[in-house]
């Protein structure tokens, strides 16, 4: 009896090796190694001139200026795009849903730019806002001045949002869709007897049933959006006069170019907690939104 | 006569709605056809400004239909030497990920679906920190280690990290758990061992699964982008989308043609992909979401 369970043991054991040796050395001992590198003076070109700082890394980040200002364009970043991404792939899946010809042909045709990657989608848009480029051309069309789009500080940042609505909201309406179809069709034969119009039974069927896919979409477009940084890396390079510095090109900065690795890590762990208080407020308050439709 | 009247006020009614549904579907549909042909507009430029002439894109920045299409820029680029490179980097890195993902994801995800252990609360908790702790934080210490193991730009720091990934290692448990129990007892009693139940009768039955982890993985492994770009600093060790970067920051930089051939070569492999494999992809997309 004691010998067919130690040999089960032991294969299970022989499943989880390969992951527990990766997670080991490439996600825990990382984890733990940033944490004490954020309160190091570490540069990698020197690693025996690294010594204990205390909290002087978190300390040094409050007091740059770079810092807020990174953190400010990256907030603008994820206010600006997430709701309007949001909107957009609701209405896109609500529009898809109805009963219409070429259903499947929108429903893989608006998802192509998700594949693509971001690195693509920055070239191409970097030609379409250059001053020669079709943006400029358009706005000629209709009487106003051709211009650098990425290279004026008041437009730039705005450019590469649009960009990123445009580049992702095809995957959010897929979720939407999904969440759309899994909602009972009793529910709107019902709601259609009711005598609940198109826009009743979309306020009060539709929305309170796909709440959940809603905060599903919120919470992971924020996470996403909150680490921009391939369309800056190819696009600006967080200029012009760090218009468009995103925090995670910041701390990309800060590690690869100048190896401050020990403030890098502290600015990776604070952008980190920003991240989960976002997200704990967004469950938070679209779990309460829920509750009181009930 | 009020029958009458009665009769066609209703007939008129009925087909009056009709009338209007019809309307509202063309009116959604002209919509829908203009939106897609908008949003798929900026890869259409891309092919369209890849295939013109030299001259051209200098001179007419804007050209809706390219005039005396050619490949030149196609040719420059790939017997440039490196992007021929970067595509069989990408290929093989793609490809070995797959492959990890497929054997190691699943040996992880059926060991949960089936089995009791210690620590398995651990394990299922450390799966999800994967999934919610950003990239960014281990991005540095995973730098320093494999530098000081000299394996800065080899193959195996591009693969060995990204063998396991904790979302397939769900979808993988989620899919076993639905499997009957009775065919692995069966087998169990017939004297097969763990290891042979496991490829001879798991595997084989979690095919629609793997299908979408090995679709799922390649997409993102194609596109990604941090890791390749710090882990490698010599051009032959490249991955298309870091490669396909770098090459647009420099004396390149507004060289649209070549650069929107590159970009051609990076995208067109993956939306091939996609739209062979589209009902795969979308199922993997939708089932971390529809729980």
């Amino acid at each position: 009896m004691q010998k067919p369970h130690s040999s089960k043991t032991r294969s299970t054991l022989v499943f989880l090796s390969p992951w527990l040796v990766l997670f080991g050395i490439f996600w825990l001992f990382p984890l733990i190694f940033s944490l004490v590198l954020s309160f190091l003076h570490f540069n990698p070109l020197r690693p025996d001139a690294s010594h204990f700082v205390g909290l002087s890394n978190f300390v040094q980040a409050f007091k740059d200026p770079l810092f807020w200002k990174s953190l400010k364009n990256t907030l603008i970043f994820v206010l600006g795009t997430v709701p309007v991404t949001t909107f957009i792939s609701f209405l896109l899946a609500v529009a898809i849903n109805q009963r219409i010809p070429f259903r499947t042909l929108y429903r893989s045709g608006f998802f192509i730019p998700s594949v693509v990657s971001v690195v693509v989608i920055s070239i191409i848009f970097k030609q379409l806002y250059s001053p020669l480029g079709l943006v400029s051309r358009v706005v000629e069309l209709f009487g106003g001045e051709p211009q650098s789009w990425l290279g004026n500080p008041r437009t730039a940042l705005l450019c590469i949002m649009a960009m990123d609505v445009w580049a992702s909201f095809g995957y959010y309406t897929i979720l939407f869709l999904a969440g759309l179809q899994a909602i009972p069709s009793e529910i709107y034969e019902a709601a259609r007897i009711d005598g609940g119009g198109f826009w009743g039974t979309l306020r009060f069927v539709t929305i309170p049933m796909v709440r959940p896919i809603t905060l599903f979409v919120v919470v992971i477009n924020t996470i996403r959006s909150f680490q921009v940084f391939i369309e800056i890396f190819v696009m600006t390079r967080g200029g012009p006069l760090n218009s468009t510095l995103t925090s995670v090109f910041y701390l990309y900065d800060r590690a690869f170019y100048r190896f401050e690795m020990g403030y890098a890590s502290a600015v990776a762990y604070l952008l980190f907690v920003v991240i989960l208080c976002f997200s704990l407020l967004q469950m938070k308050y679209l779990r309460m939104g829920r509750a009181a439709g009930e | 006569m009020t029958r009458r009247t009665k009769t066609r006020t209703g007939a008129r009614t009925r087909s009056g709605i009709g009338t209007r549904t019809r309307t509202r579907t063309l009116g959604l549909s002209l919509l829908l056809l203009l939106l897609l042909a908008s949003t798929l507009f900026p890869l259409y430029w891309m092919v369209a400004t890849s295939v013109r002439g030299e001259a051209s894109v200098i001179k007419t920045a804007v050209d809706l239909w390219p005039r005396r299409p050619s490949l030149h820029n196609y040719l420059d680029v790939w017997e440039s030497g490196p992007f021929a490179r970067y595509f069989v980097n990408s290929i093989f890195v793609s490809a070995v990920v797959v492959l990890g993902n497929l054997l190691f994801a699943s040996m992880v995800g059926y060991a949960i679906a089936r089995r009791q252990f210690r620590g398995k609360r651990f394990v299922i908790v450390a799966i999800v920190s994967m999934l919610m702790v950003p990239r960014q934080i281990t991005m540095i210490p995973l730098y320093l280690l494999i530098s000081t193991f000299h394996m800065m730009n080899t193959y195996l720091a591009l693969t060995l990290p990204f063998l396991v990934d904790a979302f397939n290692i769900f979808l993988i448990s989620q899919y076993v758990i639905s499997l009957p129990l009775e065919l692995e007892e069966a087998a169990r009693i017939d004297g097969a061992s763990d290891m042979s139940i496991f490829f001879r009768i798991v595997l084989p039955l979690s095919r629609p699964a793997l299908a979408v982890v090995a679709i799922n993985t390649f997409l993102v492994n194609w596109n990604s982008f941090l890791y390749p770009l710090i882990l490698t600093n010599t051009e032959r060790m490249r991955t298309l989308p870091v490669g396909l970067a770098l090459y647009s920051q420099g004396e390149h930089s507004v060289d649209w043609g070549h650069l929107t051939a590159g970009s051609t070569l990076c995208a067109v492999p993956i939306i091939l992909v996609f739209l062979v494999f589209q009902r795969h992809i979308i199922e993997g997309i939708t089932a971390g979401a529809v729980k």
